[in-house]
Order: structure tokens, then sequence, then C-alpha cells
């Protein structure tokens, strides 16, 4: 009997629960189109409860709902704030978020805009990594120009000295502008003013980026400050990985130059300058998002280290949670300063794209005009900067706009007080948009393979660059030049 | 001399049950391990978890940790929901329509019957990925993202679980009792569900909780499938917390881990009682 | 009166049979089909037009001559092997202690529970879960190893082809033997207890019980855990790609993250990745007729005559 009844109550319960899962899409559509949704429009962003519906809008006279597919929650907040400091959009905006990390938003925004209808997505965001596949890749024609969102391009783009390598990005074969970005990555060199007066006998931003040799494209200067640096017992940086974005950046050519693959006398040197680090003892030898890459910032690591590469966002979110500490004289908090790499390059970023296809390209081109390229005060860039998105106290973060930049406060007490925006907006304009592929992560991920491969011992450079030549070949069919 | 070998035989006993022992015990210990660790680190702020991933002491952060991962459209309750409603259907379709279609292969005698076997077990070893291309093209043309019953009904088609099921009866299946139901009038459905379903317990219990171990943990389909918020499961939650790629809050995502993997072991230990007694198919015939 | 109707059951075959088809026709068989297609065509990108290749085969044909796939096939094969063998070994024994009565293995229930776990874990944090255990130049692993004496410094044991291997190996085979023992006992469960009481009662020890009585009653699940694992491990992605995506330098390339990064990745050849597929598809189907050919046994004849028996005496009662 307890049987019978262990196993009706399963089917029962399958019955109720597909009964259920039948009703709910109708439901929900109906949630999206009728007048009245479930919650008020988000009203109160800062809470984060208002935030986590997913259609913000001004019900009242709605004219329709936007579809946004993003990755992360960050882009979703921002177009909330829209909504509610816009009282006379009437547009709702249901957001679609799919993280990255398991592979499935490229697929998932693939189908979507492929299938259209009403469903698909009218604005959609693209990470660094693989924005050029939307902006000049394969997807390219889904991207609508900015031009025929209601946008005066050139105009606005000039006003706000938004960072070239974003614009470069942007730009489909056509030459026109179809993505830009808030934010900026421009990556700079980001030290430690203890060892810098311990080695070098200062800690000025200035003197220490002559000392690396800032801007001289060269790597020979920041070899020679290594030397140095080891002499009193520091690395000058924790493992290779921190050097890779500056390489990869500061090269001629992109992988592939006329459908064949190409390996830049730059990006081959990396090969060199990695053995050269390890066999010198010039770094800790970490890897990055690893743990002892994480205990260098809090200079717990094997020897002290002297800096990173990296955007901003790297001191916010990267080195500050990292260092030990939440105010000056705790752990390195306030021992860190920003200077000018000795090339430029940038590292990361999220770029917006409105679809082709979209009925209310109008309305997408306030939202994406508001995010990218207005430098008022209540416009995005500038709560970005200052960190008054949600609020004063808010994170400061470098945008993508030099005019914003240059009105805003980049001081941080983790810099010992510097204004960031003095080296990262310099920062931004050497960064070079023009050497990507829409392979790059695959290919940047054989190729560091291949290096650590050399670096580690385990076979010699003409093999490397041989096997990188031949996994590249098999993987992506992209043959070798020569 | 007898006494001796018997002596001999004790110990014998004995040093194996030693064996046994240690050996159950260090592969207890490793299967604990990767919980705690996953526990312990839930209750660990972000920065301490940079700094070692590794710990077996427990930190205080739980509370800040379960903040930042409600603040980040982490809806627990939600996310149960969708996960028990996709979980629980898919193995209930799996379980029942499975045990049925084994029990058509191995009671019945027709003319079809092993090319259909052959068919499904061929079934099986399609592999995976690419097929999945066809399978989201499907839905989106057919417009059925977000629809719970696209992860909930093609369980129905379960080819292991009937391979399954088809060795089992095929190993033990006790015919005779067919056959005097069949005397006492009973219809082939009936059957089935009351003379099969019961003595396939141990059986449907071990492929219950693989079903609903795999359908809970699911990530990549209802990933592409379902891009509605209200829709999300608990490992789809987790993923977006994973996806802040430039500030990840490993705390909250350990916590979202542990939050997703309680349900399971619940479920798991509920159905494993009859895998530790099991109820032998020869019970029922007396 | 006697032999008036010989029943017909076989109909309820089809019948019972009918949900299961009409499930598989209605979710599976597009996708399939969709993917033998276009294995046939030059399908790649964002690409959406079927363009047929002129030659049929070229796509097999570039399969067959990538060195890469040929090497992740050997790594698959390794792979599979290195976990599946200590794999059932172990599950066999640990079948053999808790279904023995005669051991009386104090805790047995909670052992059973405990062995099955690290199965319920997601692959994704146990693959990061390995990764911070064996890093370079800080990890729990390396620390002991130093302290110990072993290692002189830090070793970077995940560059090492053969570790990175066994590595995966180990993770699989402690993933999965719980699951395997767990089916075979489920099949020990099954047989009837009456066998193991005659065994007992005939003086059988624990040894001969286990390999002349339960082994030869268990062989239809056994057949199942060989074919399962060999489907499963030919086709093995979760843990090769996400503890190392396949690298050092493709040590822990297998098939399945092959074909995975040739479809979503990089160049999205879905073509090539399709026929991929359907080599491995072959490969593994040729395979395991091997297996149902080596483990055949009376098990269909003797189910025909059980059934005819059935039908039989059915007929005879009407």
């Amino acid at each position: 009997m307890k049987r019978r009844k262990w196993l009706s109550g399963l089917v029962c319960m399958t019955m109720a629960t597909s009964f259920l899962a039948g009703c709910t899409p109708s439901n929900g559509d109906d949630a999206n189109g009728g007048a009245a949704p479930a919650e008020p429009a988000a009203t109160d962003a800062t809470t984060g409860t208002a935030a986590t519906e997913q259609v913000a809008g001004n019900a009242e006279g709605s004219e329709g709902t936007i579809n946004l597919w993003a990755f992360t929650d960050e882009v979703p907040k921002m177009v909330d704030k829209f909504v509610e400091t816009h009282p006379d959009f009437h547009y709702q905006v249901k957001s679609t978020i799919i993280a990255t990390t398991d592979g499935a938003y490229q697929p998932a925004l693939d189908q979507a805009l492929q299938a259209g209808g009403a469903d698909a997505p009218d604005m959609y965001c693209a990470e660094a990594a693989f924005v050029l596949k939307y902006t000049q890749g394969d997807a390219w024609q889904y991207a609508c120009p900015y031009a025929d969102l209601g946008i005066d391009v050139d105009a606005e783009v000039k006003a706000a000295d938004i960072a070239q390598y974003t614009v470069d990005i942007g730009t489909n074969p056509d030459g026109q502008l179809v993505g830009l970005g808030y934010q900026a990555t421009g990556g700079a060199f980001i030290y430690r003013r203890s060892i810098a007066k311990d080695v070098f006998g200062t800690d000025d931003p200035e003197k220490i980026a002559e000392i690396i040799g800032s801007g001289s494209q060269s790597w020979d200067k920041f070899f020679e400050a290594a030397e140095t640096l080891k002499g009193k017992g520091y690395g000058i940086i924790s493992g290779d990985g921190d050097l890779w974005h500056a390489v990869e950046n500061s090269s001629d050519k992109g992988w592939i130059v006329d459908d064949k693959l190409v390996i830049d006398p730059k990006r081959e040197a990396f090969l060199d300058l990695s053995k050269q680090l390890k066999d010198n003892g010039y770094h800790n030898d970490t890897q990055d998002w690893q743990d002892a890459w994480f205990a260098d910032m809090k200079g717990e690591g094997e020897k002290q280290i002297f800096g990173f590469f990296g955007p901003a966002w790297l001191i916010n979110y990267t080195l500050a949670p990292n260092c030990g500490g939440e105010k000056v004289g705790e752990g390195t908090y306030g021992d860190w300063a920003v200077c000018a790499p000795p090339v430029g390059f940038f590292w990361g970023g999220t770029w917006v794209l409105a679809n082709k296809n979209s009925e209310k390209k109008e309305a997408v081109g306030q939202i994406i005009d508001w995010i990218t390229l207005n430098t008022e005060e209540d416009g995005l860039q500038y709560m970005w900067a200052n960190g008054t998105l949600n609020g004063e106290g808010g994170t400061k973060d470098c945008v993508a706009s030099g005019t914003v930049m240059s009105k805003s406060d980049g001081s941080l007490e983790f810099l010992g007080g510097q204004n960031m925006f003095d080296a990262f907006v310099p920062a931004n304009s050497y960064a070079n948009g023009k050497n990507l592929t829409q392979y790059d992560e695959s290919i940047n991920q054989i190729w560091r393979d291949q290096v650590r491969q050399y670096t580690a011992g385990e076979k010699d450079r003409d093999t490397a660059i041989a096997d990188f030549k031949s996994t590249v070949a098999d993987k992506l069919a992209i043959d070798a030049a020569e | 001399m007898k006494v001796d070998t018997i002596d001999q035989k004790k110990k014998g006993g004995i040093v194996l049950k030693v064996v046994i022992y240690i050996i159950c015990i260090l592969l207890a210990i490793l299967s604990i391990f990767p919980f705690w660790i996953m526990m312990v680190n839930a209750t660990r702020s972000t920065t301490e978890i940079q700094q070692h991933a590794v710990s077996l002491i427990p930190s205080g952060f739980l509370k800040n940790n379960f903040a930042v991962l409600t603040g980040k459209s982490f809806n627990p309750l939600v996310g149960f929901m969708n996960s028990i409603i996709i979980s629980v259907g898919s193995t209930t379709l799996s379980i029942y329509f499975s045990t049925l279609t084994a029990y058509a292969l191995v009671v019945y005698d027709w003319k079809l019957r092993n090319a259909f076997f052959k068919m499904i077990v061929a079934i099986m070893m399609i592999p995976a990925q690419i097929t999945m291309i066809g399978f989201y093209q499907m839905c989106y043309k057919l417009g059925l993202t977000n629809n719970l019953l696209m992860l909930i009904l093609p369980a129905i088609a379960s080819p292991m679980t009937v391979f399954f099921m088809r060795q089992y009866l095929v190993a033990a299946f006790p015919f005779e009792i067919v056959q005097s139901a069949r005397i006492d009038g009973a219809g082939e459905f009936r059957i089935f569900n009351q003379m099969c379903l019961p003595i396939m317990k141990p059986a449907i219990a071990t492929q219950a909780i693989f079903a609903f171990v795999s359908s809970w943990n699911n990530l990549f389909t209802p990933l592409v499938l379902l891009t509605d918020k209200k829709n999300y499961t608990m490992p789809i939650m987790v993923s977006l917390l994973r996806g802040d790629i430039y500030k990840t809050e490993y705390g909250s995502i350990y916590l979202g881990l542990t939050l997703t993997v309680l349900p399971l072991i619940v479920m798991y230990l509920i159905l494993s009682r009859y895998i530790i007694e099991g109820v032998a198919m020869g019970s029922v015939k007396g | 009166m006697k032999k008036k109707k010989l029943v017909k059951y076989g109909k309820y075959g089809y019948f019972f049979s009918i949900p299961f088809i009409v499930a598989f026709l209605f979710f599976s068989l597009y996708p399939i089909i969709y993917t033998f297609v276009i294995a046939f065509t030059d399908l790649k990108g964002l690409g959406t037009e079927l363009n047929f290749l002129d030659e049929p085969f070229a796509n097999f044909k570039s399969i067959f001559a990538n060195k890469t796939f040929l090497r992740a096939l050997g790594n698959t094969f390794f792979i599979w092997i290195c976990n599946f063998i200590p794999q059932i070994g172990l599950a066999l024994l640990l079948t053999a202690w808790f279904t023995d009565k005669r051991f009386k293995v104090k805790g047995a229930g909670v052992f059973k529970i405990l062995f099955y776990m690290p199965n319920i874990i997601t692959a994704a944090t146990i693959a990061i879960l390995f990764k911070a255990l064996f890093d370079y130049p800080m990890s729990p692993v390396n620390d002991i190893m130093v302290s110990l004496g072993v290692f002189e410094k830090p070793v970077e044991m995940l560059q090492n082809k053969m570790m990175a291997k066994g590595l995966v190996s180990f993770i699989q085979f402690w993933m999965w033997y719980g699951y395997t023992m767990v089916i075979l006992i489920s099949g020990v469960l099954g047989i009837d207890p009456e066998i193991f009481e005659a065994a007992k009662v005939d003086g059988a020890n624990g040894v001969q019980t286990f390999f002349k009585i339960t082994i030869p009653n268990i062989r239809s699940i056994l057949l199942f855990t060989l074919v399962t694992s060999l489907i499963g491990g030919l086709n093995m992605f979760d843990i090769p790609q996400l503890f190392l995506l396949g690298g050092p330098d493709n040590a822990t390339l297998t098939t399945s993250v092959f074909i995975y990064q040739l479809a979503f990745q990089g160049s999205h050849l879905y073509a090539r990745a399709a026929a991929a597929s359907i080599i491995m598809f072959i490969l593994i189907a040729v395979l395991s007729a091997g297996m149902f050919y080596i483990m055949r046994d009376r098990d269909a004849e003797k189910i025909k005559k059980e059934i005819k028996e059935a039908e039989r005496q059915k007929g005879e009662e009407a």
C-alpha cells in the first residue's frame, strides 16, 4: 500500500507541475503586454529590490517593450536608472541576462537575433572578448549604425572626446559606428609607492614613468628596472600574464591578415619576454586570477611585487579588495600609484549595440545616447566616473568620454590621493583598437598555453611556435601565412 | 590443527575487515571533502577565497555573502520553484515512461522489438553537443523558449533509462506473476502499474536519483532556452553570479552553490533509503 | 472450448512504446537529422543557409587528417581506460563487501550514500577545487609537498602532461565509482534471495558466491555499465573542458571538448564538428556492438520462451 501511494503521489505531482509549467509562460506574456505589471516601475534602483524586477518602465501610456540582452546586470541597472530619470520615456524595458562564463550568451543571442520577431533583442551588449564578432565579424549585419538611431555620430563622438580604440572596435566594415562603451579600459602601470621609494628614491608617477620607459614602445627600460628591483629583492610584476595584455595590444598586426594566421614580431617576442622574466626571477611566476597572484597584491607572495598592468577596474575590483586593508595604513592600501605603461593597451570593456531589425530605433537611440555619448552631469558616464550612479560614495571608474573625465574627480585614497584620470586619459588614447579579430579569445588561449609550455621548459621555442600554428589550423581552420 | 585454521581464518577475517573499514573511511572523507570546502567557502569573504581558495576553517561572512547574493538578482525561492518543477517533472516522466518502454521491450514479443531496442541504444550514443544546435534552432524558430515544458517533456524519451530498466527486467523479472495476474483477469496496463512498478522499486530509486541530479544540475540547455528571469533555475542564477567577471563575488557564488546542492542532498537522502535497504524482487512473490 | 483463442499480447508492445516514440520524434528527430545533414555542408560562423559540398565527404576527410582530433581521440581512450578500470574494479569490490551478509560492514548504509555524493556536486565546482588544490606556485598540494621535502620548491604540476591526464582520470574515477557501485548494488538487490540461501546451504564461501552467483546474475546490469561507461567515457566533456580547457598543450583535450571548441568557439565550424560527431558516433556504435557480442547470453531466447509460455498458459486457461 505504501508503495502505491509513493508512486501515485509522484504521478500527481508531475501532472500538477507540468500543468503549472504549461501555464507559466502565457501568464508571463500577459504581464508584459498588459498595462499593469505586477510591480510598479523601478523606482529605487539603489536598494536593488526594484532593480531585480525584469520589466522596468513607465507603464502609463506605454508605447511598447524594448528587449535588452546583456551578460551582467550592469547595463540593465543603468537602463533602469534611465527610465527612472526620464518620466517622458514611454517604453518598458525587458532585460534578459545570460552569463558569458558558461559559454551560453553567444549561442542564445545568435539564435534570438536570427529568429527575429517580437522577442528579438532591440538592444544588446557585447564584451571585449567577443565584441568584434558583433561589430565586424560574423554577426555584424545585425548591428544597426548609431546614425540610424537618430544619433549625430560625428559631432557627439568629438564633443565627448571618446577614446579612439572604442570607436575603432565599434565601427563596422562599412565604416559606420555601431557600438560604443561607457567604460574606458585603457591600461596603466599600477605600482607600489613604498617599493618605488626604496629602490628608485621617488614615488612620483612622472619619474617612475620615465624609469620604466613609459610610451617608449619598447620593453628595454622596463627590464632594466626589473634588474634594479631584483637587486633589492623585489619582483617587477607578479606573473607573465600581467605583461600579456600590454604585449598583445601593442602589436602592429592582429592574429589574422588576409585570412591567414600571422604572428606579429611583437607578439612573438612575448615568448622571450616571458622566458626572460622567469629565468631571471623577475616575477613570482604566478598566473592571473589564481591564489598566488592575489597574494602579491597584499605583498604576501614569495617576494614583494612592484606593480601590475591594468585598467581602472583592476584597481577598483581586484587590487583594492585584495590589498589586505580598507584604509590607509592597512595592508597595501594607499601605497599605490598609477603611471603610463611602456606600451599602450586596453583590457576588457562592454559595448552596447542596437538591432538593425528593431522597430523602436528612436527609443533605443535615446538610451544608447544617454549611456555612451551624453556628457552632462545627469548622463550615465558622469555618474559612473564619479561613483554616484547608485548614490554618493560609489566606485569611481574610468569612462569612455574624455570630456566627462576632465570635469570629474578621479582621486582615490587607495592611490595615495592621486587623481587616476591623469594617468588613464592618456592611457585610453594609447590603446589600439585596430589589431583585433573575432577569433582572439580562442587564439590567445592557444598561444598562452604554448608560451607556458615553453617557459616551463616542456618544449623549445620553435616547437612551441610550430605547435601553436598547427593547433590553430586544426581548431579554427585558419592556416598560417607563408 | 583444525583449531589453528579456524583461528587463522578468523584472523584473516579481522584483517580483511580492518582493510574494508580503512578504505571505506578514506573514500568517505574524499566524498565529504568538496562539500566541506564549498560550505566553508560560503562563509568566507571573496578576498579570503582569492587569497586561499581552499580552507577547512569557516569564517564569519555568511550573512554578508547572503546579502550580496540576494542583491544580485539571485532569488532562491523562484530558482528553487523552477528547478523543482523541471526536475520533478522530468524525473517522473523519465522514470515512468522508461519503465513502460522497457516493459514493452521485455514482456511482449513483437516484430519490431529488437529493432526498436537497437534504435534506443543507438540514440544513446549520439554525441550531445552538436545536436543541441538543432534543438536550440527548433526552440527559437517555434517560439518555444522560456517554456519549462521544453525541459520536461523530452524526458519521456530517455534512452539510457530505458536501457537500464530493460537490463534490470531481463535480469530479474519474475514472469510468473504476469501469468498469474492474467489468469486473474487483470488488464495489461494494470499489471504494469500494480505488479511491475512495485517490483522495480530499487531500479526506480536509483534511476530517479540519477535523473533528478542530472536535471537539477543541468545548466547549458536551460541557460540558452530560459532567458526570462522568472524562469531561471538555481544553476542559472549561480552562473549569473559568476558572469560578473570584473568583480566576481566568490563568497556568494559558493553560497549559491551550497543553496543549490542542499535540496539535492535532501532528495537524495530520501530516495537513498531504497538503495540501502532495497526491496528484493522475491519478496513480492510470496 | 479448449484453446479457443490464443490471446495476442504483442500489440501491447507497440502501445507501450508509443509515448517514447512520440516524444522522440517531436523533440529529438529534427536535431539529429539536422546534425547529419550539416556534416555534408560548409556551415560555419553564423551562417544559416545550407550549401552542400561538391565533395560530400570533405569534412570527414579533413577530420581524419586533423592531427589535433587524432590526438584528442588518443587522449579520450587513455583517460577513459585509466579511470574505468579502477572504477569498475572498486565498484565491484564495494558491491561485494556491502551485499555480502557475512561481512556485516557497520555503517554500510552511510558509506553507500557518501560514495555517490561526488556525483551530486556540479563538475564546475569540482574543476575549480582541483585547480586550486594543485595550483602553482601557491597551493595546498605544493605547500604540503614542499614542507614534506618531496619538492625542493613549488612545482608547476599542471603543466606536466601526464600529471594533467592522470588528474583528469582520477577526478572522473572519483566522481563515478559511486554511481557504478549504486547501479551494481541495485542489480544485486534484484537477485532472488533464495539463490543466495541455496548457495549458503551448499557451503559456498564469499568469493565463490560472488563469482559464481552474483556476477552471472547481474550480467545484464554489467553490460549496461560497460556500454554506458563506454558511451560516457568517449563523450567525456565536463571535467576536461572545465578543469584545464583541454590543456596543457592539448594533453587533456578529449574528442568532445575538441568538437565543442570547433563548433562553439573560434571559427564556429559547425559542419566539421558535425562530421567529427558522426565519426565518434560510428566508433562508439562499433565498440558497443562488440561489447554486446562479448556479453551476449541466452537472455533473448530465455525471455522469448517465457513469454510464449505465459501466453500459452493464458490461452489454455481461457
